[in-house]
């Protein structure tokens, strides 16, 4: 099937720019795909459709985009992923004003679906990773949307190499989103590298504002201003679904189409909904949950080996000294400017990006280390805070030196005692 | 929105703090108070570790409603107390005027659909009926939730659940420290 659609897509491609040929070559890597699409500023090779215009896509790239995956993808769902485009393009355009740009055969509807698909692969890449439903979610997901009963020739499904995409390249994403013309505004900053807080780049996708989005007018339908509006709103409605569905895991699997059918669409709709209120409900309960743990530990809660902990995401060395000394804080004299050492921690912190959640990965080795490269005269008695508590609190010995290990890490102090200045959040 | 490290490290910092300024550590708590406080501590510092949104403002506010909790919170949040705890004014007049419209709308589009088929009308109007009810969810679920429209709503909701995912795996780290620490 591939074959049969290999000449189909070149055919299409042939107006596309010549770099696909060295995308094929190199190996599946989704990311640069997407960048070199973004880079392709084809808006005017679509056709006059305002939304195709706006989703800036030609058919082109987004079928190269397709076929290329289809090349090295094995065969996972053969017509999920056609189908899955056609719906989405589809849907809107079903009623024959669909034109494709450049003579693409209409079984890949391409721009909008396909940004889409593509824009999603990559949020999945960066999403919740450890979840398998997403990682098994694109496959069912476009199987699920196959609602097409005429079957285009199969595309397989790429599968997604999630575990390849960098953060970096969620940028590439987003600015695809902007290339996709509905406008999007992107916010983003560099993020750190874990990939099991994957959830961001829906974020990002998400912050999008939509200013205007352009529908056309389906054919059969009242074109007068309230409808299209109307269309307009359940357009940004579904491109928030979607994000929040790729959010919520095990979300994907509940096929949420666009417009297909308004009902199935809304019916879609709905259980992604629900999916998204179990998923915000169980969070919360997450959240009490721990935070009736947290208070069993309580008093034992030793808050000097955590001011320790952050003090440490400094990297050992000169920056530590200056870390301590910035998160010196005092907490007796309780200004509401030296709310914490924040801002300079966070300076010193950030370009180290550490990884604050492996904490207890913090081996009595690191902390000795740190310990060691601390001048020991910083240990000295602490003033000690307005918290009342006695010695449970900040165990510490003012015997200092720190440097044995983990007893000493409990024990050491942490706070030194010097002033705090105003610092700014 | 971006789970940054610095992110999650100004919440775990502001959570500490405000441990520290609830005093949860103190043996002159019962449990569910130190609770109460951790939660409190918890909330308020994810609403501030993620700045100015609609849902941290909500947040705020609600926390807010318990004369007990000002003190803990604008201690810990300092200036950025008074910008988060006022929420946006017009908030409920929103609502009240969006059904008004919505009413109007409604009206136009039943006298168009009255040509359509019947069972369209039906499944279309039981597809919405789902969706509004389960958006009425959403609303109460996310603080500050009632005041926005589908489609913010539908941004905060992402917005929060990240955060609050953020806030629990924050949680369960100082947890995992605390527990192992004092085993030791």
């Amino acid at each position: 099937m591939e074959s049969a659609e290999a000449p189909q897509i070149s055919g299409v491609r042939s107006g596309s720019s010549g770099t696909c040929a060295a995308e094929i070559a190199e190996s599946l890597r989704f990311e640069e795909e997407i960048q070199s699409l973004i880079v392709h500023p084809n808006f005017e090779a679509s056709n006059g459709s305002s939304f195709t215009a706006l989703l800036g896509l030609s058919g082109n790239q987004a079928a190269e985009l397709l076929h290329e995956h289809g090349l090295t993808a094995a065969a996972s769902s053969p017509a999920g992923a056609a189908e899955m485009w056609r719906l989405r393009l589809g849907g809107d355009r079903a009623a024959g004003e669909l034109r494709l740009p450049l003579g693409c055969s209409p079984t890949f509807p391409s721009d909008a679906a396909i940004v889409e698909s593509a824009a999603r692969f990559s949020v999945f890449a960066s999403e919740e990773s450890p979840t398998s439903s997403s990682g098994g979610g694109i496959s069912p997901r476009l199987k699920v949307e196959q609602l097409d009963p005429d079957s285009p020739p199969s595309v397989p499904v790429l599968p997604s190499p999630k575990t390849k995409r960098s953060p970096a390249k969620r940028k590439g994403t987003c600015e695809k989103s902007k290339a996709r013309g509905t406008a999007k505004k992107i916010k983003r900053t560099e993020e750190k590298k874990d990939p099991t807080k994957a959830t961001a780049t829906e974020e990002d996708t998400a912050d999008e504002k939509l200013p205007y989005v352009h529908v056309r007018a389906r054919r059969g339908q009242a074109t007068d201003s309230h409808s299209l509006a109307e269309r307009a709103r359940r357009e940004k409605i579904n491109a928030r679904m979607k994000l929040l569905q790729e959010l919520v895991p095990g979300c994907s699997k509940v096929g949420n189409f666009l417009n297909h059918s308004r009902d199935l669409m809304i019916t879609g709709t709905a259980l992604v909904l629900d999916e998204i209120i179990n998923h915000v409900q169980s969070l919360q309960r997450q959240v009490e949950f721990l935070s009736m743990r947290l208070a069993a530990v309580n008093p034992c809660i030793d808050l000097s080996f955590l001011d320790h902990i952050l003090s440490t995401q400094c990297e050992p060395g000169a920056g530590a000294a200056n870390g301590r000394e910035a998160l010196a804080w005092n907490p007796a004299p309780w200004s509401p400017d030296s709310a914490i050492a924040g801002e300079d921690v966070r300076r010193l912190l950030l370009p180290r990006q550490y990884q604050v959640w492996h904490l207890d990965l913090l081996g009595p080795q690191q902390s000795s280390m740190a310990w060691e490269r601390d001048a020991t005269p910083h240990h000295n008695a602490l003033p000690f805070p307005g918290t009342g508590t006695g010695t449970s609190l900040f165990g510490y010995d003012s015997t200092n030196s720190g440097n044995e290990g983990p007893p000493a890490m409990r024990h050491s102090c942490l706070f030194q005692s010097g002033p705090i200045g105003p610092l700014t959040m | 929105m971006q789970l940054t490290s610095s992110f999650k490290l100004n919440f775990l910092k502001q959570m500490l703090l405000g441990f520290q300024l609830s005093a949860v550590s103190s043996n002159n708590m019962s449990f569910h108070e130190r609770k109460k406080a951790i939660k409190l501590s918890a909330d308020a510092a994810i609403a501030f570790a993620r700045g100015r949104t609609r849902w941290s403002q909500g947040l705020i506010t609600n926390l807010s409603k318990n004369e007990k909790n000002k003190d803990v919170l604008k201690g810990l949040l300092g200036r950025e107390y008074d910008e988060l705890s006022k929420p946006c004014c017009n908030s409920w007049k929103i609502p009240r005027s969006k059904k008004i419209l919505r009413r109007c709308l409604r009206m136009s589009s039943t006298r168009k659909m009255a040509g359509r088929a019947q069972h369209d009308v039906g499944k279309s109007i039981l597809a919405k009926t789902l969706a509004k009810k389960r958006i009425q969810v959403l609303k109460k679920l996310v603080p500050g939730g009632e005041s926005m429209d589908g489609f913010s709503l539908l941004d905060e909701t992402l917005d929060y659940a990240m955060s609050l995912k953020a806030q629990v795996d924050g949680m369960r780290c100082i947890l995992r420290t605390s527990e192992a620490l004092n085993f030791k």
